[in-house]
């Protein structure tokens, strides 16, 4: 005799206050070195110009950059994550000079952007 | 039907002299709330602003004003409204700070409101009279209540006319 098949359903509920993104500078002149400050700088002046003082407010960390790759992994607030990336996307200079920002990854868990599958190369 | 819902929010523009009242105008308003909306919320709230934002009424004898804006975002401009400290008009700055009374659906709800608003302060203030002449005087002046009066009338008993005159102001609109 066969026990009928039972099923369980998980709903997962993000249960992390932080989302965390991982981005990239590109800057027109390749050679321009950017330190961690400015570059925290650049991202709000970028809120203040899109969602003013109070934007400018939106609580956020620079966890860490790297100066060679222009890469930064930031920890914002889920409230603050669509204010923050729409701003990101919209930054258009940097220091007098032409500028982007590609968001590569945003994940609610660290770990998550420690790998890309879309850059892994399988053997 | 489908409808663009709209909130209305009921401000009294508050001035260290009351004659300087005289100065207001819509554009003049209008133009001191976009600019507290956009250093508040930057682009976004102006972007925001352009559509459904505009000054309904104005009072330039008692301060009273009457703002409108889209119901989904009432709320940035109302938070940016503290921000503003003074007016520019015709040369001259203002201080003066606009206090929120009431944020209504329609203009009939403020109207009711600021009538009640109205005749409330009137009896707070009635009670600071110290004696019944005083009384009688204010009751007088209520009574013989009209815009062209007041100017003839003086300057006595300024603060509770000044309230009727709100509430008059109220009523006729």
């Amino acid at each position: 005799m066969e026990e009928p098949a039972t099923f369980e359903r998980h709903v997962y509920k993000n249960a992390s206050v932080y989302h965390y993104m991982k981005m990239s500078l590109i800057l027109e002149d390749e050679s321009k070195r950017l330190i961690a400050a400015e570059f925290k700088q650049l991202i709000v002046s970028g809120l203040r110009d899109l969602y003013g003082e109070i934007g400018a407010a939106i609580p956020f960390d620079l966890l860490t950059f790297d100066e060679s790759t222009k890469t930064a992994i930031l920890r914002v607030y889920n409230s603050g994550l669509v204010k923050l990336w729409s701003a990101i996307t919209l930054i258009g200079s940097c220091q007098n000079e032409l500028c982007a920002v590609r968001v590569t990854q945003v994940s609610p868990f660290l770990l998550a952007l420690c790998g890309n599958s879309r850059e892994t190369e399988l053997d | 039907m489908v409808r663009f819902k709209s909130r209305y929010l009921l401000c009294e523009l508050c001035v260290s002299e009351r004659n300087s009242l005289q100065l207001l105008e819509e554009r003049v308003i209008y133009h001191a709330v976009r600019a507290a909306v956009n250093r508040a919320h930057g682009d976004y709230g102006s972007a925001v602003c352009n559509i459904g934002f505009s000054v309904k009424y104005v009072n330039a004898h008692t301060g009273v004003v009457l703002l409108r804006c889209r119901k989904g975002h009432y709320r940035l401009i109302w938070s940016a409204l503290p921000f503003i400290t003074g007016i520019e008009s015709r040369g001259q700055r203002v201080q003066c700070f606009l206090n929120c009374l009431h944020v209504g659906g329609t203009i009939r709800t403020c109207q009711k409101f600021l009538v009640r608003y109205s005749t409330r302060q009137l009896h707070r203030m009635l009670l600071h009279c110290t004696s019944e002449a005083e009384r009688r005087e204010v009751r007088k002046a209520v009574m013989s209540f009209s815009l062209k009066k007041r100017r003839e009338d003086g300057e006595e008993e300024e603060e509770e006319e000044e309230e009727d005159d709100g509430c008059g102001a109220g009523v006729d609109t």
